[in-house]
């Protein structure tokens, strides 16, 4: 079994935000919902200031944070060290959202319009959008990115990886030595957001110069 | 340079009330069991004690329930005890409920309906209290098992939890035993003695409390919320002032005087008190920070939370 993995560099991101967009496209997330998404970051003062795009996305963890919390048995870890949430299990006590150091899961109450000023009426498009997350996630409960399972599993990239102009997003398998993601992880010194809290994310970054 | 770190949103007020009176239920209960040790002066206040337990940790129940994103399955909450707190203490806080119902039955009950030794309603009393204490640290271990809000996750967070849990207990014994009048004098005036200590003991455990949180940048940046910033003025009002220095003040007073006097003071001090422990589960709340995200050389705050 595979166990899928994301390289993200650093060096290629500048900022486009497709990542976000072609997530919410593929996975119908409604408004306050993103679950790849890019955020700036800066470091260091005049004259070496730095700016950087920071892509984001659940990071898969070995140790999730957020399986040893859940109370319920809604999250489970799969074969692919994806790590799923039934929705018709979670109860929606937010343990989850608190032990995630990566801000990966998220909750919403409902599914609004992406455009108020329209009449506040949803447009057949975000009908389509809100019953397809309503069949998935609905409400009230966690939901989390699951690398888009539903793609992979038809040969295809995950959404936000498929996207990006930049190549900066790359999707594979961490078992696998010879992968492009192992690969790169090695020759590039790839590295993990916030090892301290010991998850051993899935996910790596390579350094931005 | 630290980014703009900002406080947790999504436990609300309702997480907040379920914290403390789960905490009161519990110190309320183990202050009717040791009453129930002490002479016959002392049956009143055992009985209010007792009697407390079950229905305020299930109004708190209720209030957490309300906060679920599902509460239908809120029955959930107990299934996973392997790895998580939340359903740990679900199982504790269930033994409890229970163990406080049978006991305020047997209190309550016409004499004979449920005729039980005296030994064995100790063996209740004390499984009971164990149970309690449980109920009562619980509520802190619940947030400490939250890793990356250091401002919570520290083994501070229980006790303090603990002992503000024993003191709003007892206080809430007091404030029910002086309205309802059947209790004798002697008792509150000692209750309100052993509350005293306990309020002293609270303040150390704030102030270590808020001295751990040093180490890293998000619990300064929690201690900066609470004690500069949007939080300062119910943590200063609510906690400090209302829930520690309040009763402290008017125990003392009534520390001198006896009778009808003291029994008043004593009142009033269990009234700031309480008031005061329910803020300062809604200050802790309302401070936790998350950790920011880091990647290499840049720390980024999490962009919901």
């Amino acid at each position: 079994m595979p166990r899928y993995g994301f390289v993200i560099d650093l060096k290629r991101c500048f900022g486009c935000y497709s990542c976000q967009v072609a997530c919410k496209a593929a996975n119908h997330t409604p408004q306050g919902v993103d679950w790849a998404r890019c955020v700036p970051a800066e470091t260091g003062s005049y004259p070496s200031a730095l700016r950087q795009m920071v892509p984001l996305v659940c990071q898969q963890c070995s140790e999730p944070a957020c399986l040893t919390v859940c109370p319920t048995g809604a999250t489970t870890q799969d074969e692919n060290g994806i790590v799923q949430v039934d929705k018709d299990l979670c109860m929606g006590c937010k343990a989850c959202i608190m032990a995630c150091p990566y801000g990966a899961r998220q909750t919403v109450e409902e599914w609004p319009t992406y455009f108020p000023d329209a009449g506040g009426d949803l447009d057949p498009y975000e009908e389509y959008a809100k019953s397809a997350w309503e069949t998935k996630h609905g409400y009230g409960t966690a939901t989390k990115c699951d690398y888009c399972m539903d793609r992979v599993e038809q040969g295809r990239q995950p959404a936000c990886v498929e996207s990006c102009p930049a190549k900066a997003r790359t999707f594979g398998d961490l078992d696998d030595p010879e992968s492009e993601i192992s690969i790169l992880i090695r020759r590039e010194r790839g590295f993990q957001l916030n090892p301290e809290f010991g998850t051993d994310p899935s996910c790596y970054y390579l350094p931005p110069r | 340079m630290l980014p703009n770190l900002k406080a947790q949103s999504k436990w609300s007020w309702l997480v907040a009330a379920y914290l403390f009176l789960a905490g009161l239920g519990g110190g309320a209960y183990v202050t009717g069991v040791v009453a129930g040790f002490r002479g016959d002066e002392w049956a009143p206040i055992a009985k209010i004690g007792v009697c407390l337990g079950f229905p305020c940790v299930a109004v708190g129940c209720i209030f957490l329930i309300r906060d679920l994103g599902s509460p239908g399955r809120f029955w959930r909450a107990g299934l996973r005890p392997g790895t998580s707190w939340i359903a740990r203490g679900t199982i504790i806080i269930s033994i409890f409920m229970v163990l406080a119902v049978i006991h305020a039955a047997v209190m309550l009950g016409p004499d004979g309906c449920c005729d039980l030794s005296g030994g064995a309603i100790k063996a209740l009393g004390v499984a009971g209290v164990v149970f309690a204490l449980g109920t009562m640290m619980y509520t802190g271990i619940l947030l400490a098992a939250a890793r990356p809000i250091a401002f919570w996750s520290t083994a501070m967070l229980p006790l303090l939890f603990l002992v503000s849990a024993l003191s709003t207990g007892i206080m809430a014994v007091v404030l029910v035993a002086a309205l309802a009048g059947t209790a004798h004098a002697g008792p509150i005036h000692e209750l309100a003695r052993a509350d005293i200590l306990l309020v002293i003991l609270e303040m150390i455990v704030l102030a270590f409390y808020l001295q751990a949180t040093h180490r890293v940048p998000e619990s300064r940046a929690s201690a900066q919320l609470v004690l500069a910033g949007s939080v300062a003025p119910l943590f200063w009002g609510g906690v400090v002032f209302l829930g520690l220095l309040a009763p402290l003040a008017i125990d003392l007073v009534g520390f001198g005087s006896t009778g009808g006097g003291a029994v008043a003071c004593a009142l009033l001090a269990s009234v700031c008190g309480i008031i005061g422990g329910l803020i300062l589960r809604q200050v802790v709340l309302s401070g936790g920070i998350h950790a920011p995200l880091r990647a290499g050389r840049f720390e980024i705050a999490l962009p919901i939370v």
